[in-house]
């Protein structure tokens, strides 16, 4: 098998608090004295869960292996124990949950399977600032700059929306104007429906180069997912923008 | 080791409930009786009530007495400035900081008035495990519900409220999930249910997943003012509209009574700003309270008789009203849950048909127009097989057996009702833990600085769905210290916000270029610091005992009137003068009279040994006269029977 392109984690073993044990990075409790492992910087949702890496995943296994994880970690049950354990308990607790909430929605298991697979998304790890003395910097270029294979819709849309907003404030028929502003959805609508087609079958292609795939190849695929997700945030922040017009639509007429 | 019980502090009434081998019990007093009003008075000699007494002293001393006061937990001024204006008590503070209660010359915090309520509890508690005759009677440690849309202050302060009642709290549970417990127990199946839970003061909606004995909740929604006390409200300034227009009394409030905080601090009992419509402002607190008792009892009983009556003979006001006139009242606040349960069915990623079972908790679901909506909403006639009071209150005991004993069948998974977040540039807030994220949770955040040697750093920390930090709740402000010198933007501080199973927030932060850990400094926004709770506590006990002081003062009065009345009534016998001569020796009957005489002057005082000592001197001079009145008793009684009646 060929290595993955970047490895993200940083540590390789975790060590036992307890008795000092080294054991390897996804288990849980001390191979040794059974006591839980504390977190360390674990970076893998999958393997955490003890999951292929996959895209298509099983719902119910999932929320099967989340409950017996719960049943494991959670702090209900190390009320008496060393507050070792307790924080042990607390992080792999807070890290389960994060973990099944970020693979338990599609898109955001492609998020994270592109940040494990070195290809991280708009939601970069760059700095933020605070409402201080701290500098701004922009949080990732995804949503500023319009994808290429959005332009023509955007830039209708667009126009649509302007001359719609301006009759709306010169009064023009309510009616009217919400039957211009559905229509003018229609495309983004399909748009977006194209789209989730696209996103599922490059995840079932992923799938199967995951057991046969070149490396060049899961490349490609990975890129490819992450232009739909860029392209996927502009499409929702389309479709905002709509629904803000017919909300404004809908003030008015009520 | 000390026992654990199960807390419902409720913004009405609050319960306490004990799982043995795992089945809740709620705990009763003598009589029955499983509600404490969540009620505190202030005596006029310093002792302080609580429960039913308290609650009666509503309409004695109103301003004396404060209800509702979960409304205020873990909130500021500026929040509660309108509907304290309708409260008989003073609700004052400093702008941008806690509320606080003045009673008499004393000022409290809400947490401290919810420690009195707590206090209660834990010595029902402590004297059912004694009753039982258990050795280990004590509770040090208690698990406490909060509605599940409380913020992080909101729970902090019930925290805190715990601390100063001297109780260790385990675990805040979220009401409605403690009630899916309790219902859980008995159907252990699967599938999704809705908890919509209407209580005195604030309504919840949770929406959960159970599975393998996994509760797991989906969404939560709510709004932490909406409940029975403002149906009360509209009912009373129902009775206050007609009062005024039909020419009833109209006496001024009692000059004075809110004058004595300091200005900033003072609220007048008077209607301001969207209630001056409302002619409460005219009336004696006493009045209103009257009112409110009034209404409260028509209330109830509309919840089975299609019609009833407010009557306030004091104040020479009928009025008959159906059923029908009071949900057209009601209709716009009950329809106030209709959204909250819509998003979070929408968050919860379901239709309302996929919902197995609804659940009814809170009293105010006894009211049939709230019965009907949540029928409509969900499309089934909801569960309320179990007390709606109580289920709560049981489903904390549950919980507390489960820390305790280490059960492993049952686990509750809850969520966190807010999104957490910091203010960055331009006022805006980035989201850091969203809404309905399962709980335990954490979240890490990347800061660096903006100019060169910067060494600190400013963070805003907030909970709320609203985009500007302006329209979120502010939950604390830290200062980032120690940061390395360095040149602006190439420190890599990451901050980790890590909420716990209590759905309370903790913050750590750490340079990782240097790997320097940063020292946090916590200024709760409206709630109280480590320093202010330690203050507190210690407060408390001192005025615990001087409240011991006051309780025992009057149990030593009450003894001594007793002694005091018996023995008049025999020295005010009409053929006393014959008992004296015949029964007692010379010079007793002016023993009894001066110690008479000298628990007399004691009681003028308010020593309370002097007035045992002579409570016993006066037990001790009329002991053999008692003995006396008994045998004459006797032989009187036998006097007028035959021998075969004796």
């Amino acid at each position: 098998m060929t290595p993955d392109p970047i490895a993200v984690r940083t540590v390789s073993t975790l060590e036992c608090r307890n008795c000092g044990a080294g054991a390897p990075v996804d288990e849980h409790f001390c191979p040794q004295c059974s006591r839980i492992l504390a977190l360390g910087r674990h970076g893998d949702y999958f393997s955490f869960l003890g999951l292929p890496r996959r895209l298509v995943i099983d719902q119910a296994q999932l929320e099967r292996r989340f409950r017996d994880l719960s049943r494991q970690f959670h702090p209900d049950y190390f009320y008496n124990a060393s507050p070792t354990e307790r924080l042990a308990s607390l992080e792999r607790s807070s890290y389960l949950n994060d973990a099944y909430r970020a693979l338990r929605n599609p898109i955001s298991r492609i998020e994270h399977l592109l940040a494990i697979e070195g290809l991280p998304s708009a939601k970069s790890e760059d700095p933020t600032t605070s409402s201080g003395s701290l500098r701004a910097e922009s949080r990732g270029a995804g949503t500023a700059k319009v994808p290429p294979g959005l332009l023509e819709q955007v830039f209708e849309l667009n126009e649509q929306l302007d001359e719609i907003r301006e009759s709306r404030e010169s009064g023009g028929d309510t009616a009217t104007l919400r039957e211009r502003l559905d229509s003018a959805r229609k495309p983004i609508d399909l748009k977006r429906e194209e789209h989730e087609r696209e996103v599922e079958s490059l995840s079932a292609r992923w799938d199967e180069q995951l057991a046969s795939g070149s490396p060049a190849d899961r490349r490609t695929t990975l890129e490819a997912l992450r232009e739909r997700l860029l392209e996927r945030n502009y499409i929702n922040n389309l479709l905002a923008t709509i629904d803000r017009e017919a909300a404004s639509l809908e003030a008015r007429a009520g | 080791m000390g026992k654990v019980v199960g807390i419902d502090l409720g913004t009405t009434n609050s319960l306490v409930a004990y799982a043995r081998e795992g089945v809740p019990h709620v705990i009763r007093d003598a009589s029955g009786d499983a509600l404490v009003p969540s009620v505190v008075s202030l005596g006029d000699d310093g002792t302080f009530f609580v429960g039913r007494e308290a609650q009666r002293r509503l309409l004695t001393a109103p301003s004396r007495s404060v209800y509702s006061v979960k409304r205020f937990m873990g909130r500021g001024v500026d929040d509660v400035r309108g509907e304290a204006a309708l409260l008989p008590f003073k609700v004052g503070g400093e702008a941008g900081g806690v509320v606080r209660i003045g009673l008499d010359d004393r000022e409290f915090t809400p947490p401290e008035i919810s420690a009195f309520i707590l206090r209660e509890l834990k010595q029902r508690a402590e004297d059912y495990f004694r009753d039982q005759g258990e050795f280990d009677f004590e509770v040090d440690r208690v698990v406490i519900t909060v509605p599940a849309y409380f913020n992080d202050a909101q729970r902090t302060a019930t925290r805190d409220a715990g601390r100063l009642a001297g109780l260790e709290v385990l675990r805040i549970v979220n009401e409605p999930t403690a009630a899916s417990l309790a219902y859980g127990l008995d159907q252990r199946d699967r599938g999704i249910i809705a908890v919509y839970d209407l209580g005195g003061g604030t309504f919840d909606i949770s929406i959960l997943k159970v599975e393998d004995g996994v509760f797991q909740v989906l969404a939560t929604n709510g709004d932490t003012h909406l409940g029975g006390d403002d149906i009360d409200r509209l009912l009373v300034e129902l009775v206050l509209r007609e009062l005024g227009s039909s020419g009833g009394s109209n006496r001024l409030r009692a000059e004075g009574a809110s004058a004595s905080l300091a200005e900033a601090r003072e609220k007048p009992w008077r209607a301001e700003a969207e209630h001056q419509d409302t002619p409460y402002a005219e009336r004696p607190a006493e009045e209103i309270q009257a009112i409110r008792k009034a209404v409260i009892a028509a209330k109830l009983d509309l919840t089975d008789a299609e019609e009833t009556e407010i009557r306030m003979d004091a104040l020479g006001y009928r009025r008959r009203i159906t059923r029908a006139e009071f949900e057209q009242l009601i209709r716009p606040l009950v329809e106030r849950t209709i959204q909250p349960v819509r998003q979070a069915l929408a968050d919860a990623g379901l239709e309302p048909s996929e919902v197995d079972e609804a659940v009814l908790v809170g009293g105010s679901t006894r009211v049939p127009l709230v019965r009907r909506l949540v029928s409509e909403l969900f499309g089934r006639a909801p569960h309320s097989e179990l007390n709606p009071d109580e289920v709560v209150a049981l489903g904390a005991a549950v919980q507390a057996d489960i820390l305790m004993s280490g059960r492993r069948e049952m686990l509750l998974l809850d969520v966190t009702p807010l999104s957490l977040g910091i203010e960055t540039m331009g006022g805006v807030v980035s989201k850091i833990i969203l809404r309905n994220s399962t709980i335990p949770a954490s979240g890490r955040e990347m800061f660096t600085t903006g100019v060169d040697s910067q060494t600190s750093v400013d963070i805003h920390v907030l909970q709320g769905e609203r985009e500007l930090a302006t329209d979120c709740r502010s939950l604390a402000r830290f200062k980032l210290r120690g940061i390395p010198p360095m040149p602006a933007g190439l420190p890599r501080i990451e901050v980790r916000f890590q909420i716990d199973a209590n759905g309370i927030l903790s913050v750590a932060a750490s340079e990782l270029r240097t790997n320097i850990a940063q020292t946090i400094e916590v200024k709760p926004s409206y709630g109280l610091t480590d320093q202010e709770v330690e203050r507190m506590l210690i407060e408390s006990f001192e005025h615990a005992q001087a409240d011991v002081d006051a309780r025992l003062l009057i149990e030593s009065r009450n003894e001594a009137e007793t002694v005091i009345h018996a023995t008049e009534k025999s020295l005010r016998r009409p053929n006393f003068s014959e008992i004296a001569t015949v029964d007692l020796q010379p010079g007793e009957q002016e023993r009894i009279e001066s110690a008479l005489d000298a628990l007399r002057q004691a009681m003028a005082g308010s020593d309370r040994d002097a007035i045992r000592e002579r409570t016993h001197d006066l037990n001790h001079a009329t002991q053999h006269l008692a003995e006396v009145m008994m045998n004459r008793g006797v032989r009187e009684a036998l006097a007028g029977k035959n021998v075969k009646d004796v």
